[in-house]
Order: C-alpha cells, then sequence, then structure tokens
C-alpha cells in the first residue's frame, strides 16, 4: 500500500461518489461550533424552542413584547441552538476481523475502508470527526477535528495497526463511553464476536449517555453461511484452538446459530433506538456507506 | 470362488478406519458456532454416516453374492445329497372348451405339446402315467411307467373329447396311482389345462363340504396336498372371447301341423358385451336371422317364429358366428310336427257313439278308432296318443295292466263310467284319480247344474284349462251322476257340477295323465255330450295330455334317460344310431325299460324302424353349455380351492419349464441379487448426495439490503 491516510483507502472516484451525502444524527447533539444540527442548548437562531420567565440580568432584546401586550407579564423567547456534530468512529481490530475469504477484504481491511468513508462524509459536511481503535485493549484515542488532516492523521494512525490477537469489545466500550462526555454519534464497527449479552450492554451504555450509536456489524459471507465445500481443520483466529469439521454436514445448524446471533444483536438494537446495519465484506464500501446514508436521510424526513 | 467377494463388504469400514486425514487448517474467526452446530448436528451426522456404511456393505455383499450366482432348491433336503427319482402324474384337461383356437394353436395342442415336454424332461428311471380329465377319468397309462417313449405316444395320440371335465376326480385318482408305487420318490403332479374356472369346480366344493364334514371324506386328504408337489399349466387365453346358444325352448312343445313354432334362444357370453347374430336353420335352410346385443359375461335371450312347418320331424339348429371355439357355435333339436293325435275309443257302440262322432264326424278318420271292449287286450296302445275308455269295466287283468303301463309311459287315459259295470269293478284299475263310492239319480230339478273349473292348487301336479269364450257359463242337465271316494295320490277335482260336486277328476300317473267324469259318454246320464263345450274339452284333455308326453327337442351329452322319454314308440327292434354311426346302447331293465346309459356324441341321432327304408332323427344332443362359460381362474383362487401346499401355475409352457427347472434345480438368485444392488446403489447415491446437500438455515432465510438493513422471514 503506498499510499497513506485517506488516499490508502479511498480513490477520487468513491471520493466523488460520496462528496454530496450526509451523515445526520437522529437525536440533538452536542458539539463545540455553530452547525446544522439541532443542540442540546437554547441560544441564538432563527428556529424558536419556547418561553420562560424573565430574569434579571437578561437581555431585554429577548422579551416578547407582544406576550408582555397581552398578560403583563415579561417572557423570554428562547430559540433551538444548531451545533456540529462531533462523530466518533471505534474501529475493531480484534483476532476475528483478520478473516477474509474468496479474496474479499479483511473484516478489518473494511472496517478501515468504512471508517475512512465515514470520516470523509462527516468532515464533507463540516462536523467532526474522532477515532478510537481497539483489540485487546483500547489501542488509540483520537479526539472529534473538523479537519481533513487530523482524519488523515488518524487513517494513518488506523494504517499503522495489524488486528490484533484475542478481543476485549465489551470492555473497551464501556470505556469509551465513559470517556465522551458530550451528547454525540458513535459509530461501531466490528464483528461483535464477543460475549454477546457484555457487547449489548455496553452498546447500551452509549445509549445511556445519549449518544446516536450506529452499528456496522461487519462480518464476511463465508462466516454467514459456511459455504465452504470440503471439510478442513479450522484454526480460531483468537484464540488458535484447532477442530476438524465437515462444514457440508452441519450448514444447517451453523446457519441457524448465525441466525439467531444476528437476530439477538438486531432485536437488542432496535430495542435500544441503535441503528443496526449488516455489512458483507464482498459488498463495495462507497457503494455501501452511499445507499446507508440516502436511506437514513430518507428516514429522517 | 466369489463368495469370498464378501469379504469386499469389509471394505468400506476399512476405508473408514483407516483413511488418512488430510486435513487443510483453515482459520475461522470463531469456532464458537462450528463447535454448536457439530454438537447440534452430531446425532444426525453419525446416524446418516452409519446408513451409508450400510448401504455400502449391503452394496458390496449383494454384488458379491449376485457374482457367486446362488440357487435357491425348492426340494426336500435330501435331494442336496443324492439325485433325486420322480414318479410324476400327467392330467390333460379335455373338455372341448380346450379346443380353444389361440395363436399359437389350440389349447389342447399346446397341453399336449407340454405333457411331452414334462416327460422329455424326466430322466432314465423316473417314472409317469397320464389321465385325461373328462366328463368321468380316463386313465391313459394308468400305473406310472419308465417307458417314457410309450407315454409319449400315447399321448399324441389323444383328442379331446367333448364333454366337461372333473380335474380333481382325475387328479385324485391320479394321485391314487402314485400312492401305489414303491419306493421312497419325489411325487409331483402336473395339470395341464386352459385355465378356465369350471373344472376346478370340484376341488371349490371339495373344500367347503370339507369345512363342514372335515377332512376325513376329502376326495385328496391333506396328507397328499401337503407332499405332492403340484405344477399347474393354464395355457388358455386370459381374456377368452366366446358367444354360443346356450339353451333353447319350443313352444307349445305340442306341435300340429299350421302351428307356428316359437323358439326362445339363450346366448351364453364369455367376454365384453359384442353384437351377435345368431341364426335358425331348419331341414339345411335358414330360416330366420337376427342381431342380439349380449352382454359381458352374461346370458341373453332372443325369440324366433318358424312358420309353415310341415308335419314330420325336423333337424334344426341355431348358429352363432365361428369363434376361437368353434364346438359350442351350433344348438341342434328337432321339431316334431304332427298332423293328428291318434286317438282310441274303446268301449260299446251305444257309449261311445258321440265320442266318435265329436272326434271324428262325418267321414271316417284314421287317427280316431272305436275298438270294442275284448280288443284292448290285444291292441297296442302305444300307437294312441289318447285312450278313451267308455262304460268298460269290468276289465281283464291283461287289459288293466296294459292300460296302466300305457299310462305311465305318457299316455293319456279318459274314463267315462257306464251301466255295464258294478262299483266293485272300477277297483281292479289303480290309476283312476279316485275310486267311485256311488251313482245317484238326479232329481229334474236339480238336474240343470253349472260347470266350473275349479282354480289350481299348491303343488297340483294335474292341471286343466277349461277352453271355453270369455262369460259362458257352461250347464249341463245330469240325470245320473257318480260320486267318488277319497282322491288317489297327484289327483285332484278339475271340474265341479255346481256345489262342489266332483264332474272331472285327473291324476298324474308316471309320465301321463288320467283324467275320469262322473257322468257317462252319451246321453244316458247326462246332456253333456250334446252340449257345444263337449267337443272343446275332449280334445282338450288330448292335447294336454298328450304335451305331458312330449319328447325334449334336445338333449345334453351325457344324459342317461329312459328310452320312452326321448324315442317315441320305441320298440325293442328298433336301432338307433348315433351320429357316428355307432348304434347307441340301450339297456334293458327289466318290465319292458329300455333306458339309453349316456349319449357319447354330439349330434342328431337317428332310428332304423325294422323294415323301414330311411332311418328317423329322433334325438338332438348337444354339449353341455356349461361348458362354453369361459371365465379363467386366478392363481390365487386355485391355491385357495385346491389347498396344495406346493402348487406352481404356469400361463405357458415355456413358463412352466422354467418353474420344473427351478424347482428341481434350484432357482438362480443372482438377478435378484443384482436388483437389490442397484436398489442400493441408488439408495446410496441419493442419500449420499442428500446428506452432501446444502440445506437452507437461518441466515439464508434473512435479507440483507444494500443499506444494510436486515429484514427476517
Amino acid at each position: 500500500m503506498s499510499e497513506e491516510g485517506i488516499g490508502a483507502y479511498l480513490n477520487p472516484a468513491q471520493m466523488a461518489k460520496l462528496n454530496r451525502l450526509a451523515l445526520n444524527s437522529r437525536y440533538v447533539v452536542e458539539g463545540t461550533l455553530a452547525g446544522r444540527h439541532r443542540s442540546a442548548q437554547k441560544g441564538a437562531s432563527t428556529e424558536f424552542a419556547d418561553h420562560r420567565s424573565y430574569m434579571p440580568g437578561d437581555d431585554l432584546k429577548r422579551i416578547d413584547w407582544k406576550v408582555l401586550g397581552r398578560t403583563d407579564k415579561y417572557y423570554i423567547r428562547r430559540y433551538q441552538d444548531e451545533t456540529n456534530l462531533r462523530v466518533y468512529l471505534l474501529v475493531d481490530r480484534s483476532g476475528s476481523m483478520n478473516y477474509s475469504s474468496g479474496g474479499h477484504k479483511t473484516k478489518f481491511n473494511y472496517a478501515c475502508t468504512l471508517a475512512a468513508a465515514l470520516g470523509y462524509v462527516v468532515l464533507k459536511a463540516r462536523d467532526a470527526v474522532g477515532m478510537y481503535i481497539y483489540g485487546e485493549k483500547m489501542d488509540a484515542a483520537l479526539p472529534c477535528k473538523n479537519s481533513f488532516n487530523e482524519l488523515n492523521n488518524a487513517l494513518k494512525v488506523l494504517q499503522g495497526y495489524k488486528p490484533a490477537k484475542g478481543t476485549a469489545g465489551a470492555d473497551v466500550m464501556h470505556q469509551i463511553a465513559e470517556s465522551i462526555s458530550r451528547r454525540a454519534m458513535v459509530i461501531i464497527i466490528s464483528d461483535l464476536l464477543d460475549d454477546q449479552p457484555e457487547i449489548i450492554k455496553a452498546i447500551a451504555h452509549f445509549r445511556k449517555n445519549l449518544h446516536d450509536v450506529i452499528v456496522f456489524h461487519t462480518l464476511d459471507p463465508v462466516e454467514l453461511n459456511l459455504d465452504l465445500k470440503r471439510g478442513a481443520e479450522f484454526e480460531d483466529l483468537e484464540t488458535g484452538e484447532r477442530m476438524i469439521a465437515d462444514p457440508r454436514t452441519m450448514a444447517k445448524e451453523y446457519k441457524d446459530l448465525m441466525g439467531t446471533f444476528i437476530e439477538d444483536y438486531r432485536k437488542a438494537c432496535s430495542e435500544m433506538k441503535v441503528d443496526y446495519r449488516l455489512v458483507k465484506t464482498d459488498e463495495p464500501v462507497d457503494t455501501f456507506v452511499r445507499a446507508y446514508l440516502e436511506e437514513r436521510k430518507r428516514l429522517s424526513r | 470362488m466369489f463368495l469370498w467377494a464378501l469379504t469386499a463388504a469389509a471394505i468400506p469400514l476399512m476405508l473408514h478406519m483407516f483413511q488418512r486425514r488430510k486435513t487443510v487448517v483453515t482459520p475461522f474467526p470463531t469456532l464458537r458456532f462450528l463447535k454448536a452446530a457439530q454438537k447440534r448436528s452430531s446425532s444426525r451426522v453419525r446416524f446418516e454416516n452409519f446408513l451409508l456404511w450400510l448401504l455400502r456393505t449391503l452394496l458390496l455383499l449383494m454384488l458379491g453374492l449376485a457374482f457367486a450366482l446362488p440357487v435357491l432348491r425348492m426340494t426336500t433336503g435330501s435331494s442336496w445329497l443324492i439325485r433325486t427319482r420322480r414318479d410324476v402324474a400327467i392330467v390333460i384337461d379335455a373338455s372341448y372348451s380346450m379346443t380353444y383356437e389361440l395363436d399359437r394353436g389350440k389349447v389342447w395342442d399346446i397341453c399336449k405339446d407340454a405333457a411331452v415336454s414334462v416327460i422329455e424332461g424326466l430322466l432314465s428311471g423316473d417314472r409317469v402315467c397320464v389321465y385325461v380329465a373328462g366328463d368321468v377319468p380316463v386313465p391313459v397309462i394308468e400305473k406310472p411307467t419308465t417307458e417314457h417313449a410309450t407315454v409319449i405316444q400315447a399321448i399324441r395320440t389323444l383328442s379331446c373329447l367333448s364333454g366337461t371335465s372333473k380335474l380333481d376326480e382325475t387328479v385324485a385318482l391320479a394321485l391314487k396311482a402314485l400312492e401305489q408305487q414303491e419306493g421312497r420318490r419325489e411325487r409331483e403332479v402336473y395339470i395341464l389345462t386352459d385355465g378356465q374356472a369350471l373344472p376346478w369346480q370340484g376341488f371349490r366344493d371339495a373344500a367347503k363340504k370339507e369345512e363342514q364334514a372335515g377332512a376325513d371324506k376329502a376326495l385328496i386328504s391333506r396328507e397328499q396336498r401337503d407332499k405332492v408337489s403340484f405344477f399347474a399349466l393354464l395355457a388358455g387365453a386370459q381374456q377368452p372371447d366366446n358367444a354360443c346358444p346356450s339353451n333353447l325352448k319350443v313352444s307349445p312343445p305340442l306341435l300340429l301341423a299350421g302351428q307356428s313354432a316359437r323358439l326362445n334362444v339363450r346366448i351364453g357370453r364369455t367376454g365384453t358385451a359384442k353384437q351377435v347374430t345368431v341364426a335358425v336353420e331348419v331341414d339345411g335352410q335358414e330360416r330366420a336371422r337376427r342381431g342380439v346385443t349380449t352382454e359381458a359375461n352374461a346370458e341373453s335371450s332372443l325369440e324366433f317364429a318358424i312358420a309353415g312347418l310341415e308335419p314330420g320331424i325336423h333337424v334344426a339348429k341355431v348358429t352363432t358366428p365361428q369363434d376361437a371355439l368353434p364346438i359350442d357355435d351350433e344348438f341342434l333339436f328337432l321339431l316334431r310336427v304332427r298332423k293328428q293325435l291318434p286317438v282310441l275309443i274303446a268301449g260299446p257302440q251305444e257309449a261311445t257313439r258321440y265320442l266318435k262322432a265329436a272326434l271324428a264326424p262325418g267321414a271316417a278318420d284314421d287317427s280316431v278308432k272305436q275298438i270294442d271292449v275284448a280288443e284292448l287286450d290285444s291292441v297296442d296302445l302305444r300307437d294312441y296318443q289318447a285312450v278313451f275308455l267308455c262304460d268298460v269295466f269290468p276289465l281283464t287283468g291283461q287289459a288293466v295292466m296294459r292300460i296302466e303301463e300305457y299310462a305311465k309311459t305318457g299316455g293319456v287315459v279318459i274314463v267315462f263310467p257306464g251301466d255295464r259295470a258294478d262299483l266293485a269293478a272300477y277297483a281292479e284299475m289303480k290309476i283312476l284319480p279316485a275310486q267311485p263310492k256311488g251313482t245317484e239319480e238326479i232329481p229334474v230339478e236339480r238336474a240343470a247344474r253349472p260347470l266350473r273349473r275349479l282354480p289350481n292348487q299348491k303343488d297340483q301336479i294335474v292341471n286343466f284349462n277349461l277352453p271355453l269364450p270369455p262369460g259362458a257359463i257352461p250347464t249341463v242337465a245330469l240325470k245320473r251322476l257318480m260320486s267318488f271316494g277319497d282322491l288317489q295320490e297327484n289327483g285332484a277335482v278339475l271340474i265341479t257340477a255346481g256345489d262342489g260336486v266332483p264332474f272331472m277328476t285327473g291324476r298324474a300317473v308316471g309320465r301321463g295323465r288320467v283324467f275320469m267324469f262322473a257322468i257317462s259318454a252319451n246321453r244316458e246320464w247326462s246332456t253333456f255330450p250334446l252340449t257345444a263345450f263337449f267337443l272343446p274339452v275332449v280334445h282338450q284333455l288330448i292335447r294336454q295330455g298328450a304335451g305331458a308326453s312330449v319328447q325334449p327337442p334336445h338333449l345334453v351329452m351325457g344324459s342317461n334317460i329312459p328310452v320312452n322319454e326321448a324315442v317315441p314308440n320305441y320298440r325293442e327292434d328298433d336301432v338307433i344310431a348315433m351320429p357316428s354311426g355307432a348304434p347307441l346302447p340301450v339297456k334293458d331293465n327289466g318290465n319292458r325299460t329300455f333306458v339309453i346309459e349316456e349319449l357319447a356324441e354330439p349330434g342328431i341321432y337317428t332310428r332304423a324302424k325294422a323294415g323301414a327304408a330311411q332311418p328317423e332323427p329322433v334325438l338332438a344332443v348337444n354339449t353341455d353349455r356349461f361348458e362354453s362359460r369361459l371365465t379363467p381362474a386366478t392363481t390365487e383362487e386355485l391355491s385357495e380351492w385346491t389347498g396344495f401346499k406346493k402348487f406352481l401355475t404356469a400361463k405357458d409352457p415355456e413358463e412352466l419349464t422354467r418353474l420344473i427347472g427351478e424347482y428341481r434345480n434350484g432357482r438362480s438368485l443372482a438377478e435378484v441379487f443384482l436388483w437389490i444392488a442397484l436398489l442400493l446403489a441408488l439408495a446410496e447415491w441419493w442419500f449420499a448426495n442428500r446428506a452432501l446437500r446444502t440445506q437452507t438455515g437461518t441466515t439464508e432465510k434473512m435479507t440483507v439490503d444494500l443499506s444494510g438493513k436486515v429484514v427476517t422471514t
């Protein structure tokens, strides 16, 4: 890979496809700059929010004179504050993410590319993007910045990581949830092959802190259907454990188990109002991101 | 040697045990789901693997067994060690249904050839006897012999018979012949027939009787049925097609010149419903032809009217179009047409005057003869259809005996009392309907009496129809009237003269009839001879009586009947010739009774009277048309009816030869094993592929759209 930063993951044509897209939060967020996302704060904008009683020290310009005329009482007009979006990309580099089949990218590579694409879209909308990279532990925490240089730097850091041996996704996610102090958008890009209840609890932690959470459950097609034609000795990418199995005789049971695994995540996310998406690594990233963002835009209308 | 190949059955197991596991290490994100899936599927996979192993082992076993060419022997255990000698009985069905024509020839010829093949298949020292099943069993080679060439020669000269067959009796006789032989041998009985159900009827009836009466009285013992091997060749058509005239009725039974004969013809049919053309020939000339749609496997009937028949005996036949069984396509019968009925009137002139005047008015008539009482001793009564006895008592013992014999052999005797004899004289004649009790003078005021015919009673044999125009009430004036005692056996009062007073009585005696009036035949006792209905009553008596003794228009082969019942006016010196020209044996049973022992040939029988120039036809004999019902029996039915333990049936001689070969030499199981191997191979292929076929799981039922949204169906 000769390119570095965003160029390592997205080519100009892909970037051009993503140019006019935007990632909007479904909830109010808290940013540092004025932007097009609804803020939790009330402030100066054209969009009326509500009234409150006048308090000494308030700016007299904000008194609603029409209400005073009608009621002889002083009320202050309050307006919806609008702020920029802070997006945190959580990229899983656990051992299981190092899997690829049939000439596709590894799941980790796919996750990096997806992170690059999303970061690009976020920055193009003048929002800020930060990144957390984790495997067996928190590997890197890159703060939110609304600069392409910062994104490039973050991606360079990401580029420097390889998939780890094990995983500690749930613990790290709890840690991240604690570290993000203001309402933001959290995007988790992972295969979620960890202790499922713990992962769900971690996601719930994000939601508890009022973050808008998106889960990109990244899986290889073979992982989904066990579409292997001959028996083999399988080696666990995280534990190194081996077992001999004939996929043809157990495909149905495997698919049922995997289906239940996915369905449990989907239901849990749905209950927590978390946007859950299943991403297969055989799909082009730009196509997926474009389809996802357009659908999100359509649903938010 | 190929049995060593059975060890190949161990190959699948050995392959499994010594299989080198050439596995490729494949990295996988997590083994968690693989382990769980393997745990879930292990019992199913184990079962499928076991089934596959079983199928493959069985497949190799079957192939090994097939190439070893195993043979299944059906004979007893001793024959494994030494060559078994056989006693063989061949029973050939010779009923006329065996002449059924198939594409490859007559069933009879096929069966004879099969018999020859069976004998040629025997080894020297094996003994064979041959029986033909007809109406009675006919031994061709009675005792089992080792002279096979002689037996074959005898079979080649056999001819089919024209009657039915009784296989049960013939098989029983053949078994008896086998049992009488010494030595421990295998016994085999071959029944060569056309597969028609009828000849096996005896077995079925015997099975029913055996159920009721027990096995002790069975024609073929249980031991015989268990120990002897039976082979049946059912060589006839599987779906036979036959139409034939099966029966015929002529009415009226007594035909007089100028009358039309009505023929009711029954057409028997075996096979599907079909249009059949039926023709009637009289004296070689076709007189009628009609079509009838016969029902499937049923009888149909149709009527013909033949007019303009001259007096005499006419040879006639009903024919159906020729089919595969031509022997039953003709049905012969005789039409006996009489000019007049000859009548004898015995008695004094004054007693018979009115009767003679009524029967032969004007000029003298040959058919009516009047004789004096004394002549009754000498005249041959058999020349007359009816004999009137008018005031003839007392009679001589000779005359009484002759009259009684005449009545018993089918004659009609009509008795009019008179003044000559006292009541005791009537007692000499035992055939009267009732013995007279007395005579009564009728006063003038009670003289007029209406005549009334009494309705027929149940079980009344003698009947009389008073021929009167509608509404007419015949009345007579009585002067004197005879009264009667109790009616004799088979006697009845037929006409009363007011208040139930018997006027005419009648009685059936043997094949004839005796009628007796309560008045004389002249005007001394009543005005009856002067009334308008005297003549019709007398004519009716003659005709009705004559009808009772009419000879049948046709007979069935094998009948055993008195000559007088079949041949009119038979005399000892008459010679009856069979259709082949041979004289028909007539047995003298004594007391002037002659019996035809058996009508052995179908066709027209003729009688040559002593001194007569031309023989006249006297009998028309047909085959028993039961045999024409060709409905075949199934193997299951035959097995059930016969109760044979070892009973093998073949549909053609080739199959019979194969069965015999399998029975004696054993049946090769190679083909069976190969078929099983093929089925096992197919099952293995299907099952192995089924096991490998990917089954749809939950993830494949999930729909993931481009945006990653998951929808579970």
